[in-house]
């Protein structure tokens, strides 16, 4: 029975204490903590996991609330990002990295389409209602497929904004553009999971504690039993087709294999954790509820080293939500053109802040999780919280608001506000990428080189 | 072939004479003929180094490079028809001229070979989310949440149908392999013969002391006495089962409610319990019981133990405390004896045999048999000889299995075909062609499921299938179209098609805050936003003097607060835009665009109608008199009503509007793009999409009217302005609900009058409506099968597309905008049933 005077929402606060998980190392599985130990993939210096995440809030931030005062270790934070101060030691906050490749150009409106598409893709989007969807692969499934084989899945992709709309999207843009984040190829797009539920099953299995192992051995077997033939099929299919239509039945193969070679992986991990907490119902209603309850699937999923990649989309850019939650009731986008009017500057700034405050609530949530080697879960990952709109005014895309959280494994040196100059956000990327111990890489979208000062 | 002939029919003869006509020869008739009328009438624009628009026809290297240049050539005949260009204020080209202009773009420019009519290409198209749960209800016989369950599908040209856009993830596959396990498990029967079950349900029980419910639910109060009873009438005597379905629920604060409940069979007491505040613990009873046939009474009774004066007080933040009998009937199962036992429900869909042969060699010709069957009805078209064999494997190997049967390695199979490329996908053949120069026909399979999920958004039905079977689908189209469209599954074309081309599907999630749209209205946004958030401020004192136990202050503040509601209780207006009301808007659009269809009524209704369909909920809110109840019908409007076609629909109004105002931008841009078809380009990189400032210098607030004007005084931003603000202006006595107005910020709201950028004037809302089914009509002939030909094919216009919607809008010319011109024009025309060949 729950005690009537704690009310839901503390409940859903106190779900994440009352998990109670195996030590990591009695499940990292042999196969994975050889490949820790022999190499740098992944993988601190003490041998833990090493995660990467990406996490996407909407329509920029504005500036001058969201940047700290003053630089290096001496800094105060903004209005925006306080919610951050008793996490100071593990974040910091960057000035100055941009995305070109989201301005206008020659592809005329679109800015919110392209700040989503480009973000963790770094390439110019192409402007399409359709036909011919293209952006490129992005960072984080660079990393996927690296290392996704060390993990039962190789990337888990999140939104809390399940909504679609009718009608187009943003100025002659597809949809796919602002609705993904992680682009597996150029011209397919990972859709994110929105629903809990559906997240929590897909990591532990159905059921009651206790039982989800079992669920997730059954589910097991009943796709390898039907993979032969579905597998045969499409591969017949797949010759009589042409162009366009064959790209298509690709994605179905390419999907296929993953999933055949996600179950030949499963095989090799025995003792999946069962969290002993009751599974999610659904979306709740309150939104911050919904992303704390999604934010916890995701330290879920790093905790049991269920996966070390993942992303999650707030929400999509250009979302129009209004937030009940703290009594905003205009829509995020139409107040972020707020045309300097300050009672709209201070609605926008609230709700930057209340992206803000899941932050840092899921970073206190990471911070107090231990690893296989005694540090936090959050000391041993690599979290990218921001936006691909700087000003959601204006529509600029340089000098995005953007917070790196974590140590890297101890690779990092957070705690300061790191000031650059017009550097790409890919610079960036392509830094992460070398921490995380994938080689090999010289360039990514429009990088220009490394970017180190973290 | 019957169909050759009509394709060839809807040709106009013009075209014809021009087939010989090479390129050269096209490009030598630009020099002699199409250039002179360029240089009259565009080139002081489009030529001669202006090039407004970024527009300009003499900056290519050569005739061929511009005649090349397809976008500019489609973009110029759509402005030249539209009447965008020339502007207004310049002269109009002479008609001969006109035609020949529009002749040269769409045969020499554009390369539209009348004689091999391209039928553009169609990108393999997956089951989208509302066509895999229609396709499983219709193959399997069960309704599976494909929306809860799957992620969203992307839209493209503003469908969610689009063959290009629907990707497939691993994610998303693995959805679909879990998918087909969660399907079979459900649908397919295991059991040869089962024990007959029926539900008596709570609704049967009539008496005194019934709460609320929901659904078949009744809810009693602990804190009320029930008495209730169900006589159930039995064909069969035998020994029954008797299950008590019924739970105790409390809120989630603590209630000291208890009652004692009492269930009696035929007068005899079955079960005595005290019931008390709990989180869902059900409450239960089985009794086995010999029954002769004939009439038997169930009853439950409750008495309450503590006193209504005892229930407590709601605390703030908990919710009211509550506690009651959730009592859902009774399950009876029997009579248990053997003989009565009977085939599973859905048994005969998957199984054709009363028996299972006992050999192998006969359940593998059964197992054959079935799979067959069964796999080409989800394949929809038959099925090789090959995977026959290789599903049969599957299903007897797995039959053969620790714990398997016969039904159990058929659903194995089963399981296999939902997860295959050609469930999900929609396959097409081909029927072999004369002429190579020629596009070959679809297959009569193929043709049944493009109809098939056109109209019904599902698989071909059994008549459909037959017909293709014996190669007479085709043959009997306009018979299979009527029949199809007066078929209840057509609903989903009104959801599907007009829910995204009209957006009348967001209207249920569209945010609106109804108190600040109405506080707008009355110029009160201020002192309301003052006062909620003065109200805010008290509940959070409210809620501090608590935690310090300060009950003088708290009674202090409650009573200030209590006197803060009194005074501003809205005199009794309503301040919600909940969701019922909701729900009629979305169902008077679809129901509209139904009845025009089922009618064979003409397109035009949709844009202006003396008739909508309304509740009373809906018509109280569109102030029509005398409608009464909740069922919606088609209502005859008052003569000086402005409600009556889709611009002055709820749905439109709001999903056109922001969260606390309308937006005659929006709206404005909502005709341009969804009836004239001429959305006018996006704004300029950089420059946000504002409806201009609100304020004044000295920080009065200005209407929406007023600070729009100032927009438009801006020459970057009235060439599109122009456009979309006379129209959405024309809807502003409209508020973001819908509701009628006659002020906006207190200010009162000026006609509504002004001019179509094609000059035509209009003096408010209903002579806007008059004007776009007039002299825009060919504008808006041209724009519905646009969209309707894009939610057929799946895939965006392409300018080959050109003759099949020239010849529709022609039609619809003729018989004054017929529905069934335009849907049957849609189903015979060229890209409809044929398929581009492969080019090497």
């Amino acid at each position: 029975m729950i005690p009537s005077n704690i009310n839901r929402r503390g409940f859903l606060r106190g779900v994440g204490a009352c998990i109670a998980l195996p030590a990591l190392e009695a499940f990292l599985p042999g196969r994975a903590m050889a490949a820790a130990t022999s190499g740098k993939i992944a993988t601190t210096a003490t041998g833990a996991p090493l995660r990467m995440a990406f996490l996407y809030f909407p329509n920029g931030a504005i500036q001058n609330q969201w940047a700290p005062v003053g630089s290096g270790r001496d800094f105060i934070f903004g209005n925006t990002l306080a919610p951050l101060e008793s996490m100071r030691q593990r974040v910091q906050v960057i000035s100055g990295l941009g995305h070109v490749n989201a301005e206008a150009g020659a592809d005329g409106a679109g800015d919110h389409a392209r700040a989503n598409g480009t973000f963790l893709t770094g390439v110019r989007v192409k402007k399409t209602a359709g036909s011919d969807i293209r952006a490129g692969i992005s960072v984080d499934q660079i990393a996927a497929n690296e290392i996704g084989g060390l993990t039962r899945f190789a990337s888990l992709e999140l939104s809390s904004d399940p909504h679609r709309k009718s009608g187009g999207c943003d100025s002659g843009y597809s949809c796919a553009y602002e609705s993904n984040l992680a682009w597996r190829s150029p011209t397919s797009p990972l859709s994110p999971e929105s629903n809990p539920r559906m997240v929590f099953e897909r990591l532990f299995g159905s059921g009651v504690p206790g039982q989800r192992g079992a669920s997730l051995v059954q589910r097991r077997t009943q796709q390898r039993s039907i993979l032969d033939f579905v597998m045969d099929d499409a591969k017949s299919v797949q010759k009589q087709l042409t162009h366009r239509d064959k790209a298509k039945m690709d994605e179905y193969l390419t999907g296929l294999r993953e999933i055949e070679q996600r179950i030949v992986t499963a095989e090799g991990f025995k003792n999946i954790p069962d969290p002993s907490m009751p599974t999610p119902e659904g979306i709740p209603t309150a939104y911050d509820d919904y992303i704390r309850l999604m934010f916890q699937m995701m330290a879920l999923a790093f905790e049991t080293d269920a996966t070390r990649v993942s992303s999650m989309i707030l929400a999509h850019d250009g979302s129009n939500r209004s937030f009940p939650e703290i009594e905003i009731a205009e829509g995020h986008h139409s107040l972020s053109h707020h045309r300097d009017d300050p009672a709209l500057i201070q609605k926008v700034a609230q709700i930057d802040r209340f992206y803000a405050e899941r932050l840092a609530e899921f970073l206190k949530l990471l911070d107090s999780k231990h690893d296989a080697d005694g540090n936090s879960i959050l000391h041993n990952s690599m979290i990218v919280y921001g936006s691909g709109c700087s000003d959601g005014n204006r529509h600029t895309h340089v000098d995005l608001p953007v917070v790196l959280a974590g140590n890297g494994g101890g690779r990092f040196n957070p705690g300061r506000h790191v000031q650059t100059d017009s550097t790409p956000m890919c610079n960036l990327y392509l830094n992460l990428l070398d921490t995380m111990g994938v080689s090999g890489l010289d360039r990514f979208g429009d990088s220009t080189g490394r970017f180190s000062d973290v | 072939m019957l169909r050759r002939t009509r394709i060839l029919a809807i040709l106009s003869m013009a075209a014809l004479q021009q087939v010989a006509r090479s390129e050269t020869d096209y490009a030598g008739m630009y020099e002699k003929e199409i250039l002179p009328i360029l240089e009259e009438n565009c080139y002081s624009c489009h030529g001669d180094g202006e090039d407004k628009g970024k527009v300009s026809f003499d900056t290519f290297g050569s005739t061929a490079e511009l005649m090349n240049q397809s976008g500019l050539w489609v973009h110029a005949l759509k402005n030249i028809r539209s009447g965008m260009m020339p502007p207004t204020k310049k002269k109009r080209i002479p008609q001969e001229d006109f035609a020949k202009l529009e002749d040269w773009i769409k045969h020499g420019a554009l390369k539209i070979d009348p004689l091999h009519p391209d039928p553009g290409r169609v990108t393999l198209r997956r089951l989208n989310r509302v066509e895999y749960r229609n396709t499983i209800r219709d193959l399997m016989g069960i309704d599976f949440r494909a929306d809860e369950e799957f992620p969203a599908d992307d839209t493209g040209y503003g469908f969610d149908n689009i063959g290009d856009v629907l990707s497939t993830s691993s994610m998303l596959l693995e959805k679909y392999m879990q998918a087909a396990e969660t399907i079979v498990a459900k649908a397919v029967p295991l059991e040869r013969r089962i024990t007959p079950q029926i539900e008596v349900g709570a609704d049967e029980f009539l008496g005194t002391g019934a709460g609320g419910g929901r659904d078949s639910e009744l809810r009693i109060s602990l804190y009320d006495p029930a008495d209730l009873t169900a006589k159930h009438n039995i064909t069969k005597s035998g020994t029954y089962r008797i299950v008590l379905n019924a739970s105790v629920n409390g809120s989630f604060a603590y209630d000291p409610g208890r009652a004692e409940v009492e269930w009696f069979v035929d007068g005899q007491r079955m079960m005595d319990q005290s019931l008390k505040w709990e989180a869902g613990r059900p409450v239960e009873s089985t009794t086995e019981v010999k029954w002769q046939a004939g009439e038997h009474t169930l009853r439950l009774m409750m008495k309450p133990l503590v006193g209504k004066e005892q229930k407590p007080a709601e605390k703030p933040g908990d919710g009211p405390p509550n506690v009651d009998l959730r009592f859902k009937g009774v399950t009876l199962i029997g009579p248990l004896e053997p003989a009565f036992s009977k085939r599973p429900k859905n048994y005969d869909r998957f199984f054709s045999r009363d028996e299972v042969p006992q050999d192998t060699a006969g359940q593998t010709q059964y197992a054959e048999e079935i799979l067959r069957g069964f796999t080409a009805r989800a394949f929809r078209r038959p099925v090789d000889d090959a995977t026959v064999s290789r599903l049969t494997t599957l299903a007897m190997d797995s039959a053969a299995m620790a714990g398997g049967s016969f039904e159990r390695g058929i659903a194995r199979a089963i399981t296999a075909v939902l997860a295959s490329p050609r469930f999900l996908f929609r396959m097409e053949e081909v029927l072999p062609q004369n002429d190579p120069q020629d596009h070959p026909l679809l297959d009569e399979y193929a043709l049944a499921s493009r109809l098939s999920y056109f109209l019904w958004s599902t698989m071909p039905d059994h008549t459909l299938y037959q017909l293709a079977s014996r190669g007479e689908l085709r043959k009997n189209l306009p018979a299979q179209i009527d029949r199809m469209l007066k078929d209840d599954r057509s609903d989903e074309l009104m959801e599907n098609f007009a829910g995204q081309w009209l957006q009348s599907r967001d209207v249920e999630s569209v945010s609106i805050d109804a108190r600040i749209v109405l506080a707008r209205d009355i110029g009160q946004e201020k002192d309301m936003r003052r006062r909620f958030e003065k109200y805010q401020q008290l509940n959070r004192d409210i809620d501090a003097a608590e935690r310090a136990h300060d009950s003088t202050k708290v009674d202090a503040l409650r009573a200030e607060r209590a006197e803060m509601k009194a005074k501003f209780s809205n005199g009794g207006r309503r301040i919600e835009f909940g969701g019922s009301l909701r729900t009629a808007m979305r169902r008077e659009t679809e129901m509209m665009f139904r009845h025009l269809v089922q009618t064979d009524g003409s397109v035009l209704a949709l844009i202006e109608n003396d008739s909508t369909f309304l509740n009373e909920e809906l018509a109280n809110h569109y102030g029509v008199p005398d409608v009464r109840g909740d069922k919606m019908r088609l209502v005859k409007l008052p003569p000086d009503s402005p409600r009556g076609g889709i611009l002055t629909m709820g749905t439109v109004l709001a999903v056109t509007s922001n969260p606390t105002r309308t937006s005659p931008v929006k709206r404005g841009l909502f005709i341009l793009d969804n009836i004239l078809g001429t959305p006018p380009p996006p704004p300029p990189p950089n420059i946000p999409s504002l409806e201009a400032s609100e304020k004044t210098h000295n920080g009065d607030d200005r209407t929406l009217r007023e600070a729009l004007a100032m927009h438009r005084e801006k020459p970057l931003c009235s060439s599109c302005h122009d456009r979309m603000d006379p129209l959405g202006l024309a809807m502003e006595n409209f508020n973001a609900m819908g509701l009628w107005r006659d002020k906006e910020r207190g200010q009162p709201i000026e006609g509504g009058g002004g001019k179509l950028i094609t000059g035509e004037p209009f003096a408010d809302v209903r002579e806007l409506k008059h004007v776009l089914v007039t002299a825009r009509r060919t504008d808006y002939y041209r724009c519905i099968t646009e969209k309707m030909l894009t939610y057929a094919l799946g895939r965006g216009p392409e300018p080959c597309d050109i003759p099949t919607v020239d010849a529709i809008v022609e039609d619809l010319e003729k018989s004054g905008g017929k529905f069934s011109k335009l849907i049957t024009g849609i189903i015979e025309s060229t890209p409809f049933q044929k398929r581009q060949r492969d080019t090497p």
